[in-house]
């Protein structure tokens, strides 16, 4: 009984393999039928075979393992997989672990989607962009240092955290952490979108009509320049609209890359004309 | 010469996607980076941060959200390089974008056809052959993902020299084109943004859009700026919020 016990055991080890495994592979073999699904099995399943030595309970872990999955890849996988192997290594069943991870990967894909890539990224890259456009090559090298490092211990951070954590952390997690972290990026990342949208969205009229007329007997002609007229109204207006009519065809439906279609067309056709510029 | 440097641009693109989906250590997938290396590559370093930071900027906020199809950038940002040392920013760049654009059809099939590697694993898991399963997730299970960049790259850069010629000299007849091209990279950002706030409760919290808005639209304060102010005003925010909960 005692061995049986510690044969069970989680090493340092084990939680290491895992923990690579979900590094090298985790989003590899991404499908639309189950999305993450192999990549997080192929994480698990060192732990799986040490916490199921049987047979049949093994196939059983390693098929229910393959069940749909998605979350954000870089904050929330690796917290689900540290307190998965927890609740492994308490003896959880089945339905506990399976539980688990349907409860949260969905709210973390909202908080990893807004903090990772909306904010932090949005941030890291436009910094980045605007150096290597004046000619600098400590624009990508900023980037780069500013994603190996914080990814991988944020990484690290959470998997052995929430391993650590283990049965706690889904009750802590249900008590409103999650909650304030969402609303914490939330903000913060409307906030720095209202900010970002008007200076990386950029169109202005450029057509400027010339209109004749006679002033006092004299024959003018005046050229109106609307997009000056536009800016002493609201600056950054048609950035704003088009940023709007964006949102709006994707809320009714439309899919990125159609969106993306009527941007090009009007930018396109507007350019080519002369009306913007 | 031009087979050796289309087979390490194609690597490059084949890496750049299994980087994405695996270590995430250099974020190659976005065109600032892809950019950058091909020009280091390709010993052109300032078309490649040109390139890619012109395309980063188009390309901001956009990501592949809960597994959304996105333009492809990377492939945009290695062939927008590799074409612009020999022809001008203006042909690497319009080369760039329908690039990206015509390579989202191959991501939607790519991420269809991963559907094999489930079948196979389910396989493995009812006959218990953990073994079987590591190995394909090992050797194969970024191959679609990987070919799919890596060939039209290698097809491109291998036998495109005269096509692109071509191009150029198209272009150079019709100034309009370019022009139309570099509005229409100003506002593709937009679609970023909208995606961004699709994911997020606005009507939650309208306030805080319009205050970002304002500090950048009339107060200029550098988008860094805005979001230290950002992350005061959101503490700020929680911190009175949980006052008033507390009574």
């Amino acid at each position: 009984m005692a061995t049986a016990e510690t044969e069970k055991k989680i090493t340092h080890a084990d939680l290491m393999k895992s923990f690579w495994r979900y590094i090298w592979l985790f989003q590899c073999g991404w499908n639309y039928e189950r999305m993450q699904s192999v990549g997080y099995c192929y994480s698990i399943l060192p732990i799986l075979k040490k916490t199921r030595p049987g047979e049949e309970e093994f196939k059983e872990a390693f098929l229910t393992n393959l069940n749909f999955f998605n979350t954000n890849p870089v904050v929330g996988a690796p917290l689900i997989i540290g307190a998965h192997i927890a609740l492994e290594e308490a003896g959880a069943s089945l339905e506990t672990t399976e539980g688990l991870k349907v409860g949260l990967m969905g709210p973390l894909a909202g908080v990893g989607d807004t903090l990772v890539w909306a904010l932090y990224n949005s941030i890291i890259f436009s910094i980045g962009a605007s150096m290597a456009l004046t000619g600098s090559v400590l624009g990508p090298i900023f980037v780069l240092l500013f994603v190996f490092f914080p990814y991988l211990a944020v990484r690290y951070w959470q998997f052995t955290w929430a391993y650590k954590q283990g049965v706690n952390l889904v009750t802590q997690l249900g008590g409103g952490i999650i909650a304030q972290i969402t609303e914490f990026a939330t903000i913060v990342g409307l906030i720095v979108i209202g900010g970002f949208a008007p200076s990386i969205v950029h169109l202005n009229i450029a057509w400027k009509p010339a209109i004749a007329a006679t002033v006092q007997g004299e024959a003018v002609t005046q050229v109106i320049d609307i997009q000056a007229q536009l800016d002493s109204i609201l600056p950054f207006m048609l950035p704003v609209l088009v940023t709007a009519l964006a949102y709006w065809l994707l809320k009714k439906g439309w899919t990125p890359v159609a969106v993306l279609g009527v941007l090009f067309v009007i930018g396109f056709i507007g350019g080519a004309i002369g009306f913007f510029g | 010469m031009t087979i050796v440097i289309a087979l390490i641009l194609a690597a490059l693109a084949y890496y750049a996607w299994y980087d994405t989906l695996g270590p995430t250590f250099t974020m190659t997938v976005r065109p600032l980076i892809s950019g950058f290396f091909t020009g280091l590559i390709i010993g052109d370093v300032q078309m490649g941060l040109l390139i890619g930071g012109t395309l980063e900027l188009m390309a901001l906020g956009v990501y592949t959200y809960g597994g959304a199809t996105i333009p492809e950038y990377s492939v945009g940002a290695i062939l927008g390089t590799y074409f612009g040392k020999a022809s001008g920013f203006e042909v690497g760049i319009a080369l760039a974008i329908p690039a990206a654009l015509l390579l989202t059809q191959v991501d939607i099939l790519n991420r269809f056809l991963n559907f094999i590697f489930v079948h196979r694993a389910d396989t493995y898991a009812e006959n218990g052959d953990d073994k079987g399963f590591d190995r394909m997730m090992v050797r194969y299970s970024h191959m679609i993902w990987g070919f799919s960049r890596a060939i039209p790259v290698f097809l491109a850069i291998a036998f495109g020299e005269p096509v692109v010629k071509g191009i150029t000299s198209f272009f150079e007849t019709y100034p309009w084109i370019n022009k139309g091209i570099s509005v229409a990279g100003g506002i593709l950002p937009a679609l970023g943004f909208a995606m961004l706030l699709k994911i997020m409760p606005i009507s939650k919290y309208p306030a805080f859009l319009l205050l970002g808005f304002i500090m950048f639209a009339y107060l200029k304060i550098p988008l860094v700026g805005i979001a230290i102010a950002g992350v005061a005003i959101t503490l700020v925010y929680q911190q009175l919020k949980l006052r008033k909960a507390e009574g």
